[in-house]
């Protein structure tokens, strides 16, 4: 059985006389994580910070297990943001950083601060100052430390991407492991794609205020819901504003293909590797859209043909949900 | 590099150490008379002399006291304002940091003449409190810019920080804010107080010549005084800076999450 | 207005009621210094030769002071900011900031009097045939003793409020301007300059207003005739007849309203480059 734990409704926030947020909705299971992708300056940010309870929305409420806290302030509300930045306390060790959260939520025990030591994997060094720690140390720590508050719903503001790639790529497995292992609500946003994907069992693309769709990975990928979605996630071919190609449907080749498939004519701009496989990217000129596609021999002229069987073209769903 | 350096020492020795060294020689030894051959004769006479002066001893509790409850009221003033500044993102913002300064560059005679018919009228003239508050206005406009800028540098994210994990209003203060601004604590005590030591003028207004101060034993000691008494009072004034510097030092110590020296933590 | 909703304007409060002295203290002096006869007093002052010269002497000597202070402390800066990182370096800059203005002005005394170390040190040496041959130096009608003991005093100062710029200028600034081909000129004007013109204006309005009105150094270490507009105002305050205290009001208030004018006009000046900057248009 699914109960709603956080729901925000009609939000709208504008800065002068500009609109951040437009009349948005949406709500999250407990347990449940949720990645919100889209553009940098979408205002991702800015629809955290109205959850965290950072900044009021101009319009809307928020609701937390079935009660309005639209009007409660960040430090009353059971929710906690990790930022882009660590941003621990320079003059607390990491044990103290992490007991501060703690303490104030009043919710101290020292068998739950030895416990978040051990699982961030940080209790040798307890007594170190966060200068005397890596990047990838501090950024657990600061994860812990929000987590010592025993919070019902935990925001993360591209908590990883100050952090080198490698160290990216563990920290992501891990916190994903951590939050599903405590079955904590989790909103989380990034402008990755992949990352989303890695982290979230829900994804909503957010662009201009709202979001253009929320579903799985799989929903988002087969069923776009218009050219936004389409075009951020990058694998499908927009023919114009309700039809699409998904790109594997499309084929490469030197002659034109049959008669009932649509072709375009393209250029090859590039060719390069990626997980073994040569890629080629493709310029279509008469859709004006660059596509990159894995081909199985290098092609011998710039010049190509590109074959879409029509079965293969659909309409873009325009559902949200 | 090393030419630099070279060069840096000379200047700050020259301009810097030398004329502390001549203060503190003249202080502990007889007024000097080379141009009549003679040598330097040591002695404590400065400092003997100086405190056998009773108005001395009255004037240094005044004058210490007098500075302690500025510089806490600077604080107090300088924390909430240097906080609201740095949060304050608007048009206009560079106006109300000039009002804020104004205090500083209207001369403080004109305001001490001003005030002082007022303080006549509340009673506050010819009292220490009165003096308290006059001693304010040429310090609390830099405790508002150094709090200002240290604010400015923790930022805006690391205030809100402990406010997320559900820090109220005065736990951050304590918790977070005030200890961070231990650097700007440090330069305000040493500014508020020589600022405060260096007032003549309003403390005689507003005081009325009742209120003792350090500055008030000062300038008629010019007149009647040796050279060794006059530098042994000199170097009196940096130590009592300097003697407040490390009682608040010490007090910073109970400020939560202290580093203390003899505490070993790893 | 957003500042009147939220917690902000508390914050302010304690800085709002502070604020209320010195603009209660100067509007009072100014009600005083017209004394119910309109701007009789300030014709006086206006037409008195003891007045008008004191104001003159004030202007030039707080101007020198406040300009070598300026130009000695940004040299220092400059050069040698690398070095003040460290503690040690940086508690020798600051002596001078240990001591009263009027402390440091015994200080010149004690060093460049007529009967100082350095006339006694002379002799002593025989370079010199008599202290009295010194020159005047303290309590001197061309205010040397006063420029001194404020440049001496405000250098440390001028070096405190730099330091900082100094210290977030980031390097690769000047390897970009030599990279495009500049030289030393260019990296002051389009480096230094730009950072510094802010803290420059203030340093200045800052230093200048003390040392143009406060009383204590020239009451030490200057003369009686020309005297600094401060010991005429607080002669006049506590003179031997009380008729004399609008006068002394009178003043005051003018001077204030000189400095007043003088940072309004610096602060427009400011504000204006810092709107144009941000509109990108610098021109």
């Amino acid at each position: 059985m699914t109960q709603t734990k956080l729901e925000m409704k009609n939000v709208t926030k504008a800065f002068n006389q500009d609109m951040i947020l437009k009349d948005l909705t949406f709500h999250l299971e407990k347990g449940e994580i949720m990645s919100i992708v889209g553009p940098s300056g979408s205002g991702k940010t800015t629809l955290l910070r109205i959850l965290a309870g950072l900044e009021k929305p101009t319009e809307g409420e928020i609701i937390m297990n079935g009660k309005n806290i639209t009007k409660q302030k960040a430090n009353r509300r059971s929710i906690s943001l990790v930022f882009q930045q660590p941003l621990l306390f320079p003059h607390m060790t990491v044990g103290e950083n992490i007991t501060y959260g703690a303490k104030v939520s009043k919710k101290y025990k020292e068998e739950k601060i030895k416990a978040l030591l051990e699982a961030i994997g940080m209790t040798r060094f307890r007594d170190h100052y966060p200068s005397e720690i890596s990047g990838g140390q501090q950024q657990r720590t600061a994860l812990a430390r929000a987590m010592a508050t025993e919070p019902e719903v935990i925001l993360f503001d591209e908590p990883f991407s100050s952090l080198d790639p490698s160290l990216r790529q563990d920290l992501r497995y891990w916190v994903r492991d951590f939050l599903t292992a405590r079955e904590t609500t989790a909103v989380f946003v990034t402008h990755d794609m992949e990352e989303a994907m890695i982290m979230g069992d829900q994804i909503a693309v957010f662009e201009d205020g709202n979001f253009q769709q929320i579903g799985t990975a799989e929903t988002l990928h087969k069923l776009p819901a218009n050219r936004r979605v389409a075009s951020f996630l990058g694998g499908h071919l927009i023919l114009n504003d309700h039809e699409f190609a998904p790109l594997h449907a499309v084929q490469v080749g030197i002659q034109k293909g049959l008669g009932q498939d649509i072709s375009f004519h393209a250029t090859v701009e590039h060719i390069t590797y990626q997980h073994g496989r040569p890629i080629a990217h493709l310029y279509i000129k008469d859709l004006e859209k660059k596509i990159s596609l894995p081909i199985n021999e290098a092609l011998p002229k710039r010049e190509v043909q590109i074959a879409i069987p029509s079965h293969s073209i659909k309409t873009f769903s325009g559902e949200i949900l | 590099m090393i030419r630099k350096k070279a060069m840096f020492l000379s200047l700050t020795l020259l301009f810097f150490i030398f004329p502390l060294t001549i203060m503190l020689l003249q202080s502990i030894s007889a007024p000097w008379r080379f141009h009549t051959g003679q040598g330097i004769d040591w002695g404590w006479q400065g400092f003997s002399l100086l405190f056998q002066n009773p108005q001395l001893w009255e004037a240094t509790f005044t004058s210490i006291w007098i500075g302690f409850a500025v510089l806490f009221i600077n604080i107090t003033i300088g924390l909430f304002t240097g906080k609201a500044l740095a949060s304050y993102t608007s048009y206009g913002k560079p106006w109300l940091e000039a009002l804020l300064l104004s205090p500083i560059l209207i001369p403080s005679l004109a305001i001490a003449m001003g005030l002082h018919l007022f303080m006549i009228r509340v009673g506050l003239a010819d009292t220490i409190w009165g003096v308290m508050l006059i001693h304010l206005v040429p310090t609390v406009p830099y405790s508002i810019k150094i709090f200002h800028n240290s604010y400015q540098q923790m930022g805006k994210a690391m205030m809100e920080q402990p406010h997320i994990l559900g820090a109220g209003f005065w736990t951050q203060v304590f918790t977070v804010e005030l200890p961070l601004l231990r650097p700007a604590i440090r330069s305000l005590t040493f500014l508020t107080i020589v600022i405060s030591l260096s007032q003549y003028a309003i403390t005689a207004i507003i005081g009325g010549g009742r209120v003792l101060t350090l500055p008030l034993v000062f300038f008629p000691f010019l007149d009647n005084a040796n050279t060794s008494i006059m530098a042994a009072f000199s170097i009196w004034f940096a130590l009592i800076p300097v003697f407040m510097y490390i009682i608040i030092e010490a007090l910073m110590m109970f400020l939560p999450y202290s580093r203390l020296p003899w505490r070993n933590h790893r | 207005m957003k500042l009147f909703k939220n917690k902000i304007f508390l914050l302010f409060l304690p800085a709002a009621i502070f604020m209320i002295l010195p603009f209660y203290g100067f509007f009072h002096a100014l009600t005083q210094s017209t004394g119910g006869e309109g701007l009789a007093h300030y014709e006086e002052i206006l037409s008195s030769e003891r007045f008008l010269s004191s104001v003159w002497f004030s202007i030039r000597t707080a101007g020198i002071a406040t300009i070598i202070s300026i130009i000695l402390g940004l040299v220092f800066t400059k050069l040698f900011h690398p070095l003040l990182n460290n503690t040690f370096p940086r508690l020798m800059v600051w002596i001078p900031m240990l001591f009263p203005h009027f402390v440091w002005g015994y200080m010149v005394i004690l060093i460049f009097s007529e009967t100082g170390w350095m006339a006694q040190t002379l002799v002593a040496a025989g370079w010199l045939g008599d202290t009295s041959n010194f020159p005047v130096w303290t309590r001197d009608p061309e205010g040397i003793g006063i420029i001194v003991t404020y440049v001496w005093k405000e250098v440390p100062l001028v070096i405190l409020l730099l330091f900082p710029v100094y210290a977030s200028i980031r390097p690769e600034f000047y390897a970009l301007v030599n990279s495009l081909g500049g030289n030393a000129w260019h990296r002051l004007t389009t480096v230094d300059l730009p950072h510094l013109l802010p803290v420059l204006v203030e340093s200045f309005l800052i230093i200048f207003s003390f040392t143009l009105a406060a009383y204590e150094v020239p009451a030490l270490i200057g003369t009686t005739f020309p005297e600094m507009i401060s010991v005429l105002g607080y002669e006049w305050f506590y003179g031997s007849s009380w008729e004399d205290r609008p006068l002394a009001f009178a003043a005051m208030v003018m001077t204030s309203l000189f400095l007043l004018i003088l940072t309004l006009i610096g602060y427009f000046g400011l504000s204006r480059r810092r709107w144009r900057a941000m509109r990108g248009d610098r021109a």
